[in-house]
């Protein structure tokens, strides 16, 4: 008997091939569309986490409420120790302490006397322990520009967009000006050895990176940092995973009322940042059940239509002595089937758009000018093995919701009124 | 041959119309032996569509009780009307209903699926019945290829590969020319002779008519005269 509608099914091609396009069509949107989304989520996460956040981050309880201003007075002190226990308390994160840090940079003429001067916004962190990860962390290699790494201490290196505006070129020498942890006047003269270009305004305009001990010497906050940066050693970060970490630190630190009490967030702590994450996730959410409902719409007026072409088969069948019952069920069979020919097609057709943006990349630079947001100005889908249950799910059920609904309005109705109406 | 296999007792069978309650079928009371070839004939409207409908269990009776073999119809569930539609008995249509995507052969086949036939039984009944109705050489073709006629012999053909013991046709000759009429109830007067089918129609086609043993009159939903011609063969 199935073989019997299996061949009925492909004789008959307008009765699978509408189906199959249909869903096929909203699979492959959906599938395209959730590649693209989480590609665009993880590679925001992940430049956020690698320039900025890290996947949980410990800073103390005053600077997490004072962070805009980046009070560096209100830094983490005696970080050795901080460093040690997290080592062993968290054995599953690498741990990296940064300094950020505001001031000026003063780029002098020959005679000393001041050529050009702008803001920078300084970024301490370890590039010449010689066992430091931030290096790569950073993809410095990759954002260079112009000079080299630093490799020694009094070695900076800037962003190209700030390198341009002061008109530095490497090997040039440069004076930051600014505060100590204590409120006291510092400056100090750097090399420039290099320019690095991330393609995110807020780095490229005004960003000075430079060792943390040149740093912490220059701020006069020996073992100290702003802040201490986690990664996860698996490299991706796991919103659950990072929360249940940092749950387990603040339990720890709790209790004391002191203002210098590290505290740890999670990446989606930071308020943007989570925001965007929850608007992105419930957004991409809400498109997909749409695409659902769209599609059980169509596939269930499509079952209807095919249905009134096929009163007479029913008729039949019914005269011959199939159940009602039966009669349906064979028609969700048919549904399960062109479902999932349409599923299958669909997601391959979504994975190899998907394939194809991870390898390609979409410019989004255009749309982001002006955020605040450190985002990537490049978006490449990213592939991942749900992708090929997240539309094909959908889509079969689609189709069966729709045939369910449909084949109800046909078989809800007496034997007797239904041969009545198919005037066999 | 005396076996009645089809008993009807103080049938009514009324219509809601709105308001009010239109019958069809007046206090109709008859019996059927096996073998019969019988038909209702009547003027349009008369309920000769609604009582073949109620025999094939395809509705149920308001009032009174229809026994088809042995099975009262007039309380069955719709799974076991099913099945003594799928087992016992046979429909031929005036529209002859065929499935047009299927061949002639897997359209006759279909009864025989429901009935979870194997293969070979398969095969042999419906090359059988295709030979009955003239029709073994169309087996591969698809119902748009086939002439009225043929249409309606592979019909035929389908109603009776389950060897069903009972063959309710409704105006099966009404789409057809005179000549493939003649043909089609010829090929229904052979399998009732040789298969003691039980054949009952509904008509008001003087050719099937002059074909019938038994001719039972409705007007109006009762029966008006319920005449048994004498046995003679038409032969051509
Ligand atoms: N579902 C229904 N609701 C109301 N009235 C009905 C219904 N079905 C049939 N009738 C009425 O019952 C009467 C008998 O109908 P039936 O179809 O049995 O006639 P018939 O003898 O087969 O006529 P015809 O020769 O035109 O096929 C008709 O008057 C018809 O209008
Ligand atoms: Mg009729």
């Amino acid at each position: 008997m199935i073989k019997f509608i299996f061949t009925g099914l492909l004789r008959d091609k307008s009765r699978s091939l509408l189906p199959i396009l249909v869903i096929m069509i909203g699979v492959f949107l959906t599938v395209g569309m959730t590649g693209y989304i989480r590609g665009f989520i993880e590679d925001f996460v992940d430049q956020n986490a690698r320039l900025q956040t890290g996947h949980v981050n410990v800073v103390t309880k005053a600077y997490a409420q004072n962070e805009s201003l980046m009070p560096i007075d209100l830094a983490l002190l005696g970080i050795d120790t901080l460093m040690k226990k997290l080592e062993t308390d968290f054995p599953g994160y690498t741990w990296s302490p940064r300094i950020n840090f505001g001031g000026m940079l003063d780029v002098p003429d020959e005679s000393g006397e001041s050529k050009k001067q702008g803001p920078v916004m300084g970024m301490a962190v370890d590039l010449l322990s010689g066992k430091t990860d931030e290096i790569n962390r950073l993809n410095l290699h990759t954002a260079l520009a112009e000079g080299h790494i630093p490799e020694a201490s009094g070695e900076v290196i800037i962003g190209e967009e700030l390198a341009r505006k002061l008109d530095l070129h490497p090997g040039d020498k440069v004076t930051f000006i600014g505060s100590t942890m204590e409120g006291s006047l510092t400056f100090r003269n750097f090399t420039v050895s290099g320019t690095i270009r991330y393609g995110v305004r807020q780095m490229d305009n005004v960003i000075m990176l430079l060792d943390l001990k040149d740093a912490q010497a220059l701020l006069d906050m020996e073992n100290g940092a702003t802040q201490i940066l986690g990664y996860s050693k698996q490299g991706v970060y796991f919103d659950e995973e990072a929360a249940r970490t940092r749950d387990a630190f603040n339990k720890k630190y709790a209790g004391s009322g002191d203002q210098f009490i590290p505290v740890m967030r999670s990446l989606s702590d930071e308020p943007t940042l989570g925001y965007y994450l929850t608007y992105i996730n419930s957004f991409s959410g809400l498109m997909i059940f749409i695409l659902i409902v769209i599609m059980s719409i169509v596939l269930w007026n499509a079952g209807l239509l095919g249905g009134l072409r096929r009163y007479n088969e029913f008729g039949i069948r019914l005269a011959m002595g199939e159940e009602k019952g039966h009669v349906y069920k064979m028609l969700l069979y048919e549904a399960l089937f062109t479902g999932i020919i349409g599923s299958v097609f669909g997601t391959l057709l979504g994975v190899a758009l998907t394939l194809f943006l991870q390898y390609k990349g979409i410019d989004i630079s255009g749309m982001v000018q002006g955020g605040a947001m450190i985002m990537p100005n490049i978006i490449r889908a990213k592939f991942s093995p749900d992708l090929l249950s997240v539309g094909f799910i959908p889509g079969v059920a689609a189709m069966v919701i729709g045939t369910m609904l449909s084949g109800i309005a046909i078989f809800k109705r007496e034997t007797a009124k239904l041969i009545k109406e198919l005037e066999i | 041959m005396n076996e009645k296999i089809i008993i009807i007792e103080n049938l009514v069978k009324r219509y809601p119309m709105g308001e009010t309650e239109f019958t069809a079928l007046k206090n109709i009371n008859l019996t059927f032996d096996k073998g019969e070839f019988a038909g209702f004939v009547g003027p349009s409207g008369s309920g000769k569509t609604t009582i073949l409908n109620i025999l094939g269990s395809l509705d149920t009776p308001t009032e009174g009780k229809v026994v088809v073999e042995g099975e009262d119809v007039s309380n069955l569930s719709e799974k076991a009307s099913a099945l003594l539609r799928k087992e016992h008995i046979g429909f031929i249509f005036q529209s002859f209903n065929l499935l047009p995507v299927y061949t002639v052969f897997e359209n006759v086949e279909l009864s025989l699926l429901l009935l979870k036939k194997s293969a070979a039984e398969r095969e042999k009944a419906v090359t059988a019945a295709l030979e009955w109705v003239g029709l073994q050489d169309m087996a591969r073709k698809k119902p748009p290829q086939l002439s009225g006629g043929e249409s309606q012999r592979v019909a035929i053909a389908r109603a009776i590969v389950k060897r069903p013991n009972i063959v309710l046709a409704d105006e099966p000759t009404a789409n057809l020319d005179a000549e493939n009429a003649h043909i089609i109830m010829q090929t229904m007067q052979k399998l009732n002779e040789e298969l003691k089918t039980t054949f009952i129609f509904a008509t008001h086609d003087e050719k099937v008519m002059q074909y019938l043993k038994r001719k039972i009159h409705l007007q109006d939903g009762r029966v008006s005269k319920d005449e048994t011609m004498e046995t003679k063969t038409l032969q051509l």
